[in-house]
């Protein structure tokens, strides 16, 4: 999974890096545009074009007919009961290429969620550390005070300040700073705790690059949703390193995407034009869904 | 109205308003008082500054040491105005006055609180919530009930103000934190409700006291705050925040939000938890608004109004060896108020949206916690700093966003710094203490350099052409010496006790005996007759009135304190003699006390007690005040250029906008 990630870690850099002092609407439009192509290509080549122009002509006959014989009970249930087959089919045509085109957007959505998601930290704006300790943590060599807090100490570069001191919550096993940004910038923060130090990117300097507010450790779950840095080493004192980023907003000519209900914003526009690409160049690739 | 004319702030769509979670909703229309209008379209742009309770003479003396060098300016154009003040000099009055140009007769706000003659009960003046009376039962399923009428917020102020006369002319008006007007009038461009806005309690602003102390001692923060036990338990103290009363359960319930805080073995340093959100912060740390959901249970969710939207401060103020936590009134959300407190209705959400969440009770400096010890000198300066600040970065938005009209701008912090910190400039003052009040002698000349901060700010931004007015409501003085009104009856024969042993004791007049009472006092300067046919067991018949006040008068003007050998009193106002008729004189008190500059009515009397001595020191964590004779406390006036129509008083500062816009009123006065 590491390999995977780091592979398209530098894919995803290098497709995005003549775009990084762009707006974010011109970026997503060339990738909403490039992998409207890719879908439609993959869905040329991978689903039963005639069957599903057939399931499509089906459910619409079967509208046709419920128009037509709208006063026979008779007529109109068995349309529907045609029209329900004909959608099970459809959708079972979908299902193959699906299959194909699925995974690979999901790992580039995870790709570019951590190029567009979360905005830049500002001068001046304030962001929290947490760094879990691995479970069995008691037993890798951690110093602890006599209260039974791990020490570890925090190793900020110029431009972050710490402005409290670690706070341990032993029921988590977190360690938590505040930090304030005095300078953005392209930053790495390190915890030391148990000899070694575990470092966290807290990108700045552009409006546009990899920044992930969680550094994974071995899991492969965290691997998949956080692929934007290599994972923690397996055999260390911290299992995750996160930081709380804002979200980023886009900002299209007459409209500012933001955040909704969970959704980033970037996600709305990437999906919405996406789709409007897609539809666009249907016919040109002579593809029907 | 004319919503086309309203610039929006920001083009995302303002949060949608809570329906139906609380009891309150308004659609207030103010009657006309059949001025012209005038129909050409005004082409000036006027900014007022109301700067509550700015002194003249303070500000005179900064002038003269360099300190406010935008006053300065203003000052040496046009002089420094004195602005007669309203009678008596409470803020709600003094506001009034400017608002309506009239005085309490026509606008009916006469005192901070009021009475009920037929219950002698208090109220606050300025609004209040009407049920409907047709409104039936609750409607009721199990457990949980339907609110048939939540009843409505009532502006209690009356009379035009000057920005619906100038909205009628064609004027666009912005009026933000306008005292004494909550709800909202409805009728400027866009307004934001001031002092008088309660929180989501419905109070002035309760604020809660998390204390692991065992006995706390909580009356020192009665009517102000209240106090929770709250312990550690493996570092984590787990409690909630006490919203209103449920709405949506038959047995008596609060609406509450659990949250945590995570306190370090060895830091002073905690985790605040508040459902999703999280803030980290250090003893003696002020956090920023946290959005707080106030769970209204399995009813509430039912009826698809899960919980009530607020914001709350945290500051943290100790880990050991107590866990002390203050948290400030639950405010209303402004993006998602519950009760109306802007218009348009999603201003107050737009403001939110584009400068970040905000105070929205009227009075935003906690005095009340400061009074009971529960925030220090330096935090209490912190919260009014940080209160400043919000209204500082929306206003300098408004101010950008500025097209022309009217933009009414308040500040409130000036008011609450002299109420609490005015002996640090009075050597003579009983609570001067010569170890620490010398520390804090500059606090008060800070707030005004804040505010010559802040006109400069607009000097520099308001188009040239602009009308800058910086005006204050009243002015303020030191309050040395207490008057105990009631007690003073009570000593000269006109307020009688059924038992003069437990006189002392008891709260809201407990301890009168009406039948034998001629005369009572009631708010800070009020003094009313006990009169036949008006209060509940009046006894004064209505030929004896006239007598009776002048009498009154007479002996109170007589009064010498004996500590400065001076008249306590210096101005007894008569009713009929001071207000006009406008239709509500008759809910003011009979006499108007205006008393000696340095002495005040008694807190204690204000609400009806009885005290043992009629004069005395002032050791109330109170040391300034204005509530005297109008005369010791005039307001300030300062413009960037002569009026058209000189404004010597509050009053006549209405007319004076009007006629800065053209606009015409046959009734303004000559």
């Amino acid at each position: 999974m590491s390999l995977l990630n780091a592979a398209l870690r530098r894919l995803f850099d290098l497709l995005l890096y003549p775009f990084q002092s762009l707006p974010a609407a011109v970026g997503l439009t060339v990738v909403s545009l490039l992998a409207a192509i890719g879908m439609l290509w993959a869905f040329k080549k991978t689903s039963n074009q005639a069957g599903i122009e057939a399931a499509k002509r089906r459910i619409y006959a079967g509208v046709f007919e419920i128009r037509l014989f709208n006063d026979s009970f008779r007529q109109i249930w068995r349309a529907q009961a045609a029209i329900l087959r004909a959608n099970l089919t459809y959708l079972r045509h979908q299902l193959k290429p699906m299959l194909f085109i699925l995974p690979p957007l999901v790992l580039a959505v995870a790709q570019l969620q951590f190029q567009y998601a979360y905005a830049p930290p500002a001068a001046g704006s304030r962001t929290v550390l947490e760094a879990t300790l691995a479970p069995g943590w008691e037993s890798g060599g951690v110093e602890t005070s006599p209260s039974g807090k791990p020490r570890a100490e925090l190793v900020l570069p110029a431009g972050l300040v710490a402005e409290t001191p670690a706070l341990w919550i032993p029921s988590e096993r977190t360690l938590t700073w505040r930090l304030r940004v005095e300078q953005p910038g392209d930053q790495t923060i390190a915890v030391r705790i148990g000899g070694r130090l575990y470092e966290k990117s807290l990108d700045g300097a552009r409006p546009l690059e990899r920044r992930s507010p969680v550094r994974p450790g071995r899991s492969w779950l965290d691997q998949l949703v956080y692929p934007a840095e290599p994972p923690l080493p397996a055999d260390g004192a911290l299992e995750r390193v996160s930081v709380d980023l804002a979200p980023a907003e886009v900002a299209l000519p007459g409209w500012t995407v933001r955040e909704m209900v969970g959704v980033p914003a970037w996600m709305t526009v990437f999906f919405l034009l996406s789709i409007l690409f897609a539809f666009a160049l249907r016919k040109r690739f002579g593809v029907t869904f | 109205m004319r919503p086309d004319r309203r610039p929006r702030l920001v083009r995302a769509p303002a949060a949608a308003l809570l329906a139906g979670s609380l009891t309150l909703a308004v659609a207030l229309t103010l009657a006309g008082c059949g001025d012209t209008g005038d129909a050409r379209v005004a082409s000036r742009s006027v900014v007022i500054l109301g700067f509550d309770g700015l002194d003249h003479e303070l500000t005179g003396k900064l002038i003269a040491e360099g300190r406010l060098p935008n006053f300065a300016r203003l000052a040496e154009a046009n002089g420094l105005g004195k602005l007669g003040t309203s009678v008596p000099p409470q803020s709600p009055v003094a506001w009034s006055d400017f608002i309506t140009g009239s005085d309490a007769g026509v606008h009916g706000i006469f005192d901070f609180v009021h009475r009920d003659p037929k219950t002698m009960l208090p109220y606050l003046s300025t609004s209040r919530v009407v049920a409907d009376p047709d409104a039936g039962e609750p409607w009721t399923l199990g457990d949980c009930q339907i609110p048939v009428d939540g009843g409505q917020m009532e502006l209690l102020r009356h009379g035009t103000p000057f920005w619906e006369k100038l909205e009628r002319a064609g004027v666009e008006t912005t009026v933000m934190r306008m005292p004494a007007n909550f709800p909202p009038s409805g009728s400027a461009t866009r307004e934001l409700s001031g002092m008088g806005t309660p929180d989501v309690l419905g109070t002035y602003g309760t604020f809660t006291f998390y204390t692991s102390e065992l006995f706390y001692d909580d009356s020192k923060i009665s009517g102000g705050g209240e106090a929770v036990e709250a312990w550690a338990e493996d570092g984590i103290v787990s409690t909630e925040l006490i919203g209103p009363d449920n709405p949506f359960t038959k047995a008596k319930t609060k609406a509450t939000a659990p949250f945590q805080v995570h306190l370090d073995p060895d830091e002073p340093v905690a985790k605040l938890v508040v459902g999703d959100e999280e803030r980290i912060l250090k003893v003696g740390e002020w956090s920023d608004w946290v959005p707080v959901s106030l769970d209204l249970g399995t009813c509430g969710k039912l009826l698809m109004t899960p919980s009530i939207p607020a914001i709350a401060r945290f500051y943290l103020k100790s880990v050991e060896p107590e866990f002390e936590l203050y948290v400030s009134p639950l405010n209303l959300d402004p993006a998602n108020p519950v009760m109306p407190i802007s218009t348009p209705p999603d201003f107050a959400a737009e403001l939110a949206e584009t400068t970040g969440p905000f105070y929205t009770q009227g009075m935003p400096e906690d005095t009340k916690a400061f009074e009971g010890d529960v925030l220090g000198r330096d935090q209490f300066l912190e919260q009014v700093r940080i209160a400043h600040d919000e209204m500082v970065v929306q206003y300098q938005r408004l101010l950008a966003d500025w097209r022309g009209g009217l933009l009414f701008l308040y500040f409130g912090a000036a008011d609450l710094t002299q109420h609490t910190m005015m002996e640090t400039l009075d050597p003579s003052h009983p609570r001067f203490d010569p170890e620490v009040s010398p520390k804090y002698a500059d606090v008060i000349p800070r707030t005004y350099a804040l505010f010559d901060e802040f006109l400069g700010y607009v000097l520099e931004h308001a188009p040239e052409d602009a009308l800058v007015v910086v005006m204050s409501d009243h002015g303020f003085t030191s309050w040395r010496r207490a008057f105990a009104l009631n007690t003073w009856l009570w000593r000269n024969g006109y307020l009688a006790v059924r038992d003069p042993q437990s006189a002392l004791d008891a709260k809201l007049f407990g301890a009168v005996d009406w039948s034998e009472t001629r005369a009572y006092g009631l708010g800070i300067n009020g003094l009313y007759l006990n009169l036949q046919g008006r209060e509940k067991e009046g006894v004064v018949p209505a030929s004896e009135r006239l007598r009776l006040m002048q009498e009154l008068k007479e002996k109170l003007l007589a009064e010498i304190d004996p500590a400065t050998g001076r008249p306590a009193i210096t101005q007894v106002f008569l009713r009929e003699e001071t207000y006009v008729d406008g239709g509500h004189r008759e809910i003011g008190p009979d006499l108007v006390i205006g008393y000696a500059k340095g002495t005040r009515g008694s807190s204690a009397s204000a609400l009806g007690e009885l005290e043992e001595e009629v004069l005395s020191d002032n050791t109330e964590e109170w040391p300034g005040d204005h509530l005297m004779d109008p005369d010791a406390v005039p307001g300030v006036l300062l413009t960037n250029r002569p009026l058209v129509r000189p404004a010597p008083t509050l009053r006549e500062l209405h007319w004076s906008i009007l006629a800065e816009f053209g606009v015409a009123d046959d009734r303004a006065p000559n």
